[in-house]
């Protein structure tokens, strides 16, 4: 069980909250993509301690994706290919979806299509849940 | 130096020719890598032309000769398919001026002449014979190898180089145009990507021969396996990622029936090799590898993209053409290198040289069995571009390495290396080369 | 679709100006009677260049193949994607091929071997170009 889960389940205790999920795409998103991006690990830590389902869209392969998340110690709750948000929102109920990402017909394209709302690095890095 | 441009004289373009007249009479000596990168980082000593001399310096003492000892220069002056000097961006004089330029600002950084290599590389005292073997390595091969067989040259140096800059492959210039001029307009109008033709003769294929993409993935998952065993890759180098069959399904398309894993990385790289007599080879420090023939596909489509029946009889021909000039069959093949930077036109070489005895339609089947470096049908051991980068040159530095023995960890271990081909690009318009441990 | 703009050359001047009058035209070598596309200087066959001139076609084709573009290298065409690309062969001669975007053919449901006819669309710049329509489906 993720560390998401475990944090989501202690908030329904304390009574309803909203439930997030935040895609990460990886190059020019994160810190650890080619090229870098603004977005850190230890931010996305901080958005999964507050209790939201993360994983990563990316073009890198799945298995590729898996590892670099093990290697920073980060329990990911999805790690997909890019047009696979709709998977993604099929099989994880949220009240609120967000894709990150720094190219605009791979990311924000697909993902509001795919019914996301859609962050650049840059608006995210700023956004509250990071900070 | 003036290079001069090969004579059509130079080409086995055509069946009937018999065996190639100098047959086992050129060898390879030396190989060269440079490192490799994404995309270049701007620096002088990164530079296509840096990389360049340090993949020809290297060449040149693997093979444990002196430079003076070289008398020729093949290479493609051509160092990109899809990544341009942007429009309106200064060139950087800095690193221009860190070498002795030519003309050109841009020699070096995103083209490069023999002219440049020359002037930068002054213990090259004693060329005497320059040519151009463009677009890719295959090409500068058979330049190098039937120059070396002519006598033109009896030390050559062979190189292809590789640059990339920021931003997108084959995105910008014209195709950021508003407009498109009426010529261009007839093939490019509809927005294909590099990967679109051959994604057709595969989805073609796959309805003749009821097959499906996902039987490509054991092909993809022992391709990057080989190229994680390729030191000189880009994979190993920097990403050592294996491709699952799960990730392989789960890519994104490009071009459907063409995903994201069907295509290669561009990459920054140079290779070099050389080239040289059997008599002057026993002096060398390497084991010799013999090029027993050569072959060239000068064909064209009939119309905007190749058909499927357009490809398999182009590449049957290749095969026949390897066969006739080398004196050799399919079944003297000790394992094949040949292309694959769409891999969806890789089992069309393979059906083409009847590798294993495979006829039309049986590639895909072929893939699910043993294609391992350790098995008895090895399939493409060097990785090509999908183990190790957009380089159209793993193929050959293999088929050197494996026949010397020189493969390391990626050695093949189910056959013995004697004789392998390897060659490329497209299945129509390609050069290709048989390789021997041997000369006989 | 928003194609790019197509600027005429001297080469293909009388293909882009028979499409703006809703004609399809293929290059012709009047010498070995042979059509050609794309256009080039020379017949592709003979060699010729005085012989080469353009034939009138019929518009009726069918849908030899298609693939379906995800990632496409022309900026103006990158909101469309996801598009069919099919190739089309010509009734006159099925060795001549013509891209299509198929326009009212949803995407990735290109029926292979469809009978097809040509119509004109514009381009960015006005000028037209030929397109091809499954025939029976409307737009």
């Amino acid at each position: 069980m993720s560390a998401a889960t475990t944090v989501r389940l202690t908030h329904a205790q304390k009574g309803s909250y909203i439930v997030i999920l935040i895609s990460f795409d990886i190059d020019g998103t994160l810190e650890v993509g080619d090229p870098p991006g603004v977005l850190t690990m230890a931010m996305v830590k901080r958005v999964q301690k507050q209790g939201c389902w993360i994983g990563s869209c990316s073009d890198r392969p799945i298995s590729a994706q898996r590892a670099i998340w093990a290697q920073h110690n980060i329990s990911i709750d999805f790690a997909v290919g890019k047009l696979m948000l709709p998977d993604v929102k099929a099989k994880f109920v949220a009240d609120m979806y967000y894709h990150i990402g720094d190219r605009e017909d791979l990311d924000r394209k697909y993902a509001l299509d795919a019914g996301f709302e859609f962050l650049w690095p840059h608006e995210a890095i700023v956004h509250p849940w990071f900070l | 130096m003036t290079p001069q441009n090969p004579p059509a004289s130079f080409y086995r373009t055509t069946e009937g020719l018999g065996l190639w007249e100098h047959r086992g009479k050129v060898a390879a000596v030396g190989v060269g890598h440079s490192p490799t990168a994404r995309r270049w980082d701007g620096t002088p000593e990164t530079c296509v032309g840096a990389w360049s001399i340090l993949a020809l310096r290297r060449a040149i003492a693997d093979a444990g000769v002196s430079p003076n000892q070289i008398d020729g220069l093949v290479l493609d002056p051509v160092t990109t398919t899809g990544a341009y000097w942007p429009e309106g961006v200064p060139v950087p004089m800095d690193v221009v001026n860190a070498f002795h330029p030519t003309s050109d600002p841009l020699d070096g950084i995103a083209k490069l002449s023999a002219e440049w290599i020359l002037q930068n590389m002054p213990e090259l005292t004693n060329i005497q014979f320059v040519m151009y073997g463009p677009r890719c390595m295959s090409h500068a091969i058979v330049v190098a190898a039937q120059a070396v067989g002519e006598g033109l040259t009896h030390t050559c140096l062979v190189l292809k180089s590789w640059h990339n800059f920021e931003g997108r492959y084959y995105q910008g210039g014209a195709n950021a145009q508003d407009t498109i001029d009426g010529t261009s307009a007839i093939s490019r109008l509809w927005g294909t990507p590099a990967s679109y033709g051959t994604a057709l003769q595969f989805a073609e294929y796959c309805r003749k021969y009821g097959k499906t993409h996902d039987m490509m993935a054991p092909f993809i998952s022992n391709s990057r396996r080989n190229g994680l065993l390729f030191p000189e890759g880009y994979w190993a180098q920097h990403r050592p990622e294996p491709l699952t069959t799960e990730d392989y399904l789960a890519a994104r398309w490009i071009a459907k029936p063409a995903n994201l894993f069907d295509n290669d990385i561009p990459i920054m790289v140079s290779a070099a090799y050389l080239f040289t007599t059997p008599e002057r080879a026993k002096d060398m420090q390497q084991k010799p590898v013999y090029i027993l023939n050569h072959t060239s596909s000068r064909a064209t489509p009939r119309s905007l993209t190749p058909t499927l029946e357009e490809v398999e009889a182009e590449t049957a021909k290749t095969g026949r053409k390897l066969y006739e000039g080398a004196g050799i069959t399919a079944a003297d093949l000790s394992f094949e290198n040949m292309y694959d930077g769409f891999t969806l036109f890789h089992q069309f070489h393979l059906e083409g040289l009847g590798y294993r005895g495979i006829k039309c339609g049986e590639a895909l089947d072929f893939y699910q069995t043993d294609i391992s470096i350790e098995g008895p049908n090895p399939v493409s051991p060097s990785g090509g571009n999908i183990g190790s980068g957009r380089s159209r040159f793993w193929m050959h530095t293999d088929c050197i390495q494996q026949l010397q023995g020189r493969a390391g960890a990626r050695q093949v271990t189910g056959v013995t290396p004697e004789i392998a081909v390897s060659g490329g690009p497209m299945p129509l318009g390609g050069n290709f080369t048989v390789w021997s441990a041997t000369p006989d | 679709m928003a194609k790019q703009g197509v600027v005429p050359d001297a080469l293909t001047q009388p293909f882009w100006d028979a499409a703006n009058e809703g004609r399809l035209v293929i290059q012709h070598c009047r010498a070995c009677n042979r059509l050609q596309h794309p256009p080039a200087p020379t017949c592709q066959q003979c060699g010729s260049r005085d012989h080469l001139g353009w034939q009138e076609m019929s518009g009726r084709g069918t849908i030899y193949n298609y693939g379906v573009v995800y990632d496409c290298p022309i900026r103006l065409l990158q909101q469309d994607q996801p598009f069919n690309v099919a190739v089309i062969m010509l009734d006159e001669d099925p060795g001549i091929q013509m891209y299509s975007h198929l326009p009212g053919t949803p995407v990735d449901q290109v029926p292979v071997g469809a009978r097809v006819e040509v119509i004109f669309e514009a381009t960015a710049n006005g000028q037209k170009v030929p397109e091809w329509r499954v025939v029976g489906e409307s737009l």
